[in-house]
């Protein structure tokens, strides 16, 4: 009995005057700055109408919209199963349900992807919480990857997009799966384990579970909301503001085309769901351009570099989305030279 | 962050119900996702209700000196993680714009401005349209794949209905620009089919004004798709402004 309390509640002393009198504070200085933020919206309305009827700022703010508004129930999912993990899994029991060594576990991370219907928005936060629960970095960091590629869903619209031609759907799915799980096995190679500390903090995963579930599913919808929406600015400026026309002078160039598509879809920050319709309206570029723009977007684009950020920290992200990205794109062309 | 945070989770939540209520949507997502959206924003007012009243109790209890059960819960993150909590911050823009201006459909701005709908790549093999009991309305994309199959065979001397925005026009051909987009999964990824509109007399409806046109397809060796119109009907925007 006695046992039980001091597992749930926290240790006595841990909370000094100065921290209670933060915390009656904070959450009225935070309500006050919520209220006057849309106090403040309210007054300006005529200059948001006059500034919306402006063509460019309207084309800008209606994809901003738009990514924002598709990417929210994604991003639901991701943090219900996030909050899910965290309170019902046990500490240990990841570690021991996958395979020790890397060159195992990798792979099958990747594979296990394939089970999670969903674009990346909602991938960021369950990875990190299989960071947090234990599972070995370059195992999450894998099916972070290939979650949102090669998924039953995607796969189903990369068919749609691409009627009569179903050696797309497979190269898409080689592809992707042979780049997150080469990304897994570098990872573990040589990635930097340290990188991944502030994952494996533990956020408030004590205490009774319903307190635990809502807590972590709160704290993980505003984190990763919060850089979606810096993702969805970023891609919707870059959008709008650069005409997709300049990619038509490298169309007909090779490797260059296939460089020139990759770096569309780290700029579109298009849904995995949606990316095959557009690859299937550039015609002018050859079929493993456009492979390399699915296998691309879906792992590395502005939005989820944003989120990946945020999620598990900039240093991380600086040095795994390029890597990601150089991987992806190679692994593309070898398998769009072989199938396409 | 946690009473904030519950307040703007309540609020985002209610900006997706809202949208969803009064179909506003459909501007920026495909209708089908409707009630996953409206799930959502349920979700999520759920979520910042529990976490609203859990921070009320919190504090109210540190308020009288108590150190309760409670205490530990729902206040955690945020000191404890300290890189937690402030980007949410950025969740009150859309939020707040939202509530007040929702952007509109998406205009002829994009028009050229992105790579339009293949449309040789689609269907093959219609059935003709049959037009004795009046005009057929099609959607452009339907349009333009009959034009593009046999060279329009399945139109030939059919009268048909098309509906979408006026687009700016590419400074040669006569007539205007009919476009409407294709959108996948949101307005991020749309994507325009264009139909060259002739024939018409009077003046052209201005750019970015919905219009119903009927006409016929006229045969052309053009990349665009045209149409020789009868009638240009000015309309308001569609429910669901994306094919």
């Amino acid at each position: 009995m006695v046992r039980a309390v001091t597992d749930q509640s926290p240790p006595p002393g841990a909370h000094t005057a100065e921290q209670a009198r933060s915390v009656v504070r904070r959450p009225d200085v935070g309500v006050a700055i919520v209220a006057v933020v849309v106090v403040a919206a309210a007054l300006f309305r005529p200059l948001l109408q006059d500034l919306l009827d402006r063509p460019a700022i309207a084309n800008w703010a209606t994809v901003f919209v738009a990514i924002t508004v598709q990417a929210m129930p994604f991003l639901v999912l991701g943090v219900t199963i996030s909050a899910v993990v965290a309170a019902f899994v046990p500490a240990g029991l990841l570690p021991r349900l996958l395979p020790r060594r890397p060159a195992l576990a990798v792979p099958a991370a990747a594979a296990a992807g394939a089970a999670l219907p969903g674009c990346e928005c909602g991938s960021v936060p369950i990875a990190q919480r299989l960071v947090a629960r234990g599972a070995p970095a370059p195992a999450a960091l894998a099916f972070l990857l290939s979650a949102p590629a090669i998924n039953p869903v995607v796969l189903v619209a990369t068919a749609v997009a691409f009627p009569g031609r179903p050696a797309v759907v497979l190269a898409r799915f080689l592809a992707s799966l042979i780049a997150a799980t080469v990304v897994g096995l570098l990872w573990a190679r040589r990635g930097g384990d340290d990188l991944l500390d502030r994952a494996r903090r533990r956020i408030g995963d004590d205490g009774p579970r319903l307190a635990v579930l809502t807590g972590t599913a709160q704290h993980d919808l505003l984190h990763a909301g919060g850089f979606l929406i810096v993702g969805a600015a970023t891609a919707a400026t870059l959008q709008t503001v650069v005409p997709r026309s300049v990619l038509d002078a490298v169309a007909d160039a090779g490797p260059l085309a296939v460089l020139a598509l990759a770096g569309l879809a780290v700029v579109m920050a298009i849904c995995s769901e949606a990316d095959a319709f557009i690859a299937a309206s550039l015609t002018e570029f050859s079929l493993t351009a456009r492979l390399a723009f699915m296998v691309v977007g879906p792992m590395v684009d502005v939005k989820l570099v944003a989120l990946q950020a945020g999620t598990f920290g900039r240093r991380f992200a600086l040095r795994f989305a390029p890597l990601t990205l150089v991987v992806a794109v190679a692994s593309s062309a070898v398998i769009g030279w072989w199938l396409l | 962050m946690t009473a904030a945070g519950g307040t703007i989770s309540i609020l985002a939540g209610t900006v997706l119900l809202r949208l969803t209520l009064t179909g506003t949507y459909t501007r920026y997502v495909r209708p089908g996702m409707g009630p996953w959206l409206a799930l959502t924003g349920l979700l999520v007012i759920a979520l910042g209700v529990v976490t609203l009243l859990r921070a009320l109790r919190t504090s109210r209890t540190a308020g009288e000196g108590g150190h309760g059960e409670g205490h530990g819960e729902g206040h955690g993150e945020g000191h404890r993680d300290g890189h937690g909590g402030g980007i949410g911050w950025l969740l009150l823009a859309p939020i707040a714009a939202l509530l007040l201006v929702a952007p509109p459909t998406l205009g002829s701005y994009g028009v050229g401005r992105g790579a339009a709908v293949d449309v040789r790549s689609g269907v093959r093999g219609f059935d003709p349209v049959d037009s004795r009991r009046g005009p057929v309305p099609m959607s452009l994309l339907e349009f333009s794949q009959r034009a593009f199959d046999h060279g329009g065979e399945s139109l030939e001397g059919s009268a048909v209905e098309l509906t979408g925005f006026v687009a700016a026009d590419d400074a040669h051909g006569e007539g205007f620009r009919l476009a409407r987009y294709q959108i996948a999964c949101c307005a991020a990824d749309a994507a325009p089919v264009i139909v060259r509109v002739v024939g018409i007399h009077g003046a052209e409806p201005s750019r970015d004004q919905w219009v119903t046109v009927t006409g016929s397809f006229a045969a052309g060796d053009t990349e665009v798709p045209a149409l020789v119109a009868t009638s240009v009907a000015e309309i308001a925007a569609p429910d669901d402004p994306y094919e």
